[in-house]
């Protein structure tokens, strides 16, 4: 019984440990590093200079990209959670355990086209003479500006995390210890309230952690902001590519990416903590 | 049906069915609950115990027959409209919520003030001895410490009733013992009504007033303790207490105050006043419990049989043995170690074994 890892564990996570080393970790190394390269005649050079991220940190428009991406993406986990959330309650709660495998089933279905097609196809939809201003111009009302906006660009990211944040609400939810909820019920708590009162706050690492990873996608998504959303003004996904593509300014480039990461490490540690947090001594 | 229940009583249920699907787990349940009784329902699992519970505290609802509490049929009422608050075998603590928040849920589901949520959640916590958990979590407290936050959560709001589903089971034996006096005394403390659901005859018969004996969904006999230990209705009561030997035989003559019956095992007798509504040819099963069975070492006695020795089991002071008659019935006989010292215990080995006529009781239901 010695805490020291076996032989046998070792191998077992060797292939893991080699693709997080050769496809994370050294990549994520070398994009520091070239955070601080020189780039002169459109030509990168080793350097430690420091000025690409004076450059980037006081210019203005990157801090508005930097706010505009992350209330995007925060919006999107909220409306996405808030969506998620009734439909998810009510597989868990309301449906047989083999209705429930059949709509596990549904869910997945998304997944099985791929996300820029169906952001293509949500170009259709959303355009001034697509098919929902059509269907509004014949009650006399429209056309709104659906694509190339906020809106367009939330429905996009909605789109893209609703299945995945509806499938975590729905394990969670799962493993909800139904006497809790009798209970609840049995000391005068209705239906509703004990929604709020017991069954969120029962659920709430699962609920928490599918609203990150709706954060998560929807922050560093370049499909949606650039495709329905229009790319102007940018979020910093397309700040990026837009960098990189003027002058090859991968130093620059990379430090809003390192500036992407660090938001979202502080984000997912900040929610975990609160999703673990526990009330008393 | 209302009218005829007494003033006393508390909970009625009246020819009471509960289906899942084809499966009866409640079949056509009668019974009383008399105010400030406690009152065990004891059974195997899947006997009906918990769904009857459940059935009280509106959590199930009756597939046919009438609950009345305090005088109102209840059928149909959810349980958030009831005052049947339960204690879950599981316990059912808020995780989330402290133990004082546990305590106080009941009050603020009920519109308390905040001022005296608090006030009357600590007076509980200080009665139920654990005021200084408080503020914990509840993870952090033992077995029998969170077995005293869901008592104090469900009796904070001072209810008439209160339900039990086997609340003590995940307690060590001597915690287990701790708790049922702690029952006990709550239970007389307050005057209210206990219904105790258990799959443990020691837990009913040493706490209830009154023990409802339930199987497949049926009451096969409700009475006191004593009642019920010493005369079991039928045979399954007896074989369910486990604690005394049961004998099937034909009257065959009376003498005196005393039939003869006659078994498998040979003629018996049995004292006449505990034989009613049976003739001559009859067939009877009478019991007599492990205590009363006396042994020798060899030699024919009246009213006794000659058995073999199966093995032999150490119960405290006492000590029980296994023996088997020549017709393979198998049957105990329970003494102090003093009495079996003189006796060849030894499996195989042959004894003799008599009881007194007397000591027999008749079971009714068969």
């Amino acid at each position: 019984m010695s805490k020291r890892p076996s032989l046998f564990s070792l191998v077992l996570s060797l292939p893991l440990l080699i693709w997080q080393l050769a496809f994370f970790l050294f990549p994520l190394l070398f994009l520091v590093a070239i955070s601080f390269w020189t780039v002169r005649n459109f030509q990168m050079q080793p350097d430690f200079n420091t000025g690409n991220w004076v450059r980037i940190f006081t210019r203005s428009a990157f801090w508005d990209a930097y706010l505009r991406t992350f209330c995007l993406a925060a919006a999107s986990a909220a409306i996405t959670s808030a969506i998620a959330f009734p439909a998810s309650y009510a597989i868990s709660f309301k449906l047989s355990e083999r209705a429930r495998r059949w709509l596990i089933f549904v869910l997945i279905i998304p997944f099985f086209t791929s996300y820029l097609v169906r952001v293509y196809s949500l170009q259709v939809f959303l355009s001034d003479a697509g098919i929902i201003n059509a269907l509004l111009g014949k009650f006399g009302i429209g056309p709104f500006p659906l694509l190339n906006s906020t809106f367009g660009t939330l429905v996009g990211m909605i789109t893209l995390c609703l299945p995945l944040v509806i499938l975590l609400q729905l394990f969670s939810l799962n493993f909800v210890n139904r006497d809790l909820v009798e209970a609840a019920h049995n000391l005068r708590c209705a239906r509703f309230r004990t929604v709020f009162l017991v069954i969120v706050p029962s659920a709430k690492v699962g609920l928490v952690i599918a609203a990150l990873f709706a954060f998560i996608l929807s922050f560093g998504d370049f499909v949606s902001p650039l495709y329905l959303g229009g790319g102007n003004p940018p979020t910093l996904s397309i700040m990026i590519t837009d960098i990189t593509k003027s002058g090859q300014q991968w130093p620059r480039a990379a430090v809003v990416a390192l500036t992407m990461i660090g938001t979202l490490l502080t984000v997912a540690f900040l929610s975990i903590r609160f999703a673990y947090r526990e009330r008393g001594e | 049906m209302n009218d005829q229940m007494t003033t006393n009583s508390i909970v009625k249920l009246d020819s009471v069915v509960k289906k899942f699907g084809d499966i009866f787990a409640v079949e056509r349940v009668d019974f009383e609950i008399g105010r400030g009784e406690f009152l065990a329902i004891m059974g195997s699992s899947g006997c009906g115990k918990t769904t009857t519970l459940r059935m009280l505290a509106g959590l199930e609802d009756p597939t046919d027959g009438d609950i009345y509490l305090d005088g109102e049929r209840v059928n149909g009422k959810a349980t958030w409209d009831r005052d049947t608050p339960m204690v879950w075998q599981s316990l059912a603590l808020f995780p989330f919520l402290t133990v004082q928040e546990n305590v106080e849920f009941g009050l603020k589901m009920r519109g308390v003030s905040k001022v005296e949520r608090i006030e009357r959640a600590r007076r509980w916590l200080e009665k139920m001895q654990i005021l200084e958990f408080a503020n914990r979590n509840i993870s952090q407290l033992s077995g029998g410490q969170k077995q005293r936050v869901a008592l104090a959560r469900a009796l904070v709001t001072e209810p008439k009733i209160l339900l039990l589903d086997e609340p003590l089971s995940a307690l060590d034996a001597h915690l287990k013992v701790r708790m049922q006096s702690v029952l006990s005394s709550l239970q007389k403390d307050l005057g209210i009504t206990f219904v105790y659901v258990t799959h443990s005859m020691s837990e009913a018969f040493s706490m209830a007033d009154r023990v409802v004996i339930m199987s497949r969904g049926k009451i096969e006999q409700i009475g006191t303790p004593q009642e019920i230990y010493r005369e079991p209705r039928n045979r399954f009561v007896a074989e369910f207490l486990g604690s005394a030997n049961i004998f099937t035989g034909a009257l065959s003559r009376k003498t005196g105050v005393y039939w003869t019956i006659e078994a498998p095992d040979g003629s018996f007798e049995i004292n006449a006043g505990k034989v009613t509504n049976k003739n001559e040819g009859d067939s009877v099963t009478f019991i007599v419990s492990a205590e009363n069975m006396n042994v020798r070492p060899t030699g024919s006695q009246p009213n006794g049989i000659t058995v073999t020795v199966v093995g032999e089991e150490f119960v405290g002071a006492t000590a029980i043995l296994f023996v088997e008659t020549e017709s393979g019935a198998e049957l105990k006989i329970q003494k102090s170690h003093d009495e079996f010292s003189s006796l060849d215990t030894r499996p195989g080995s042959k004894l003799a074994v008599h009881w007194d006529p007397d000591h027999c009781h008749v079971l009714p239901g068969e």
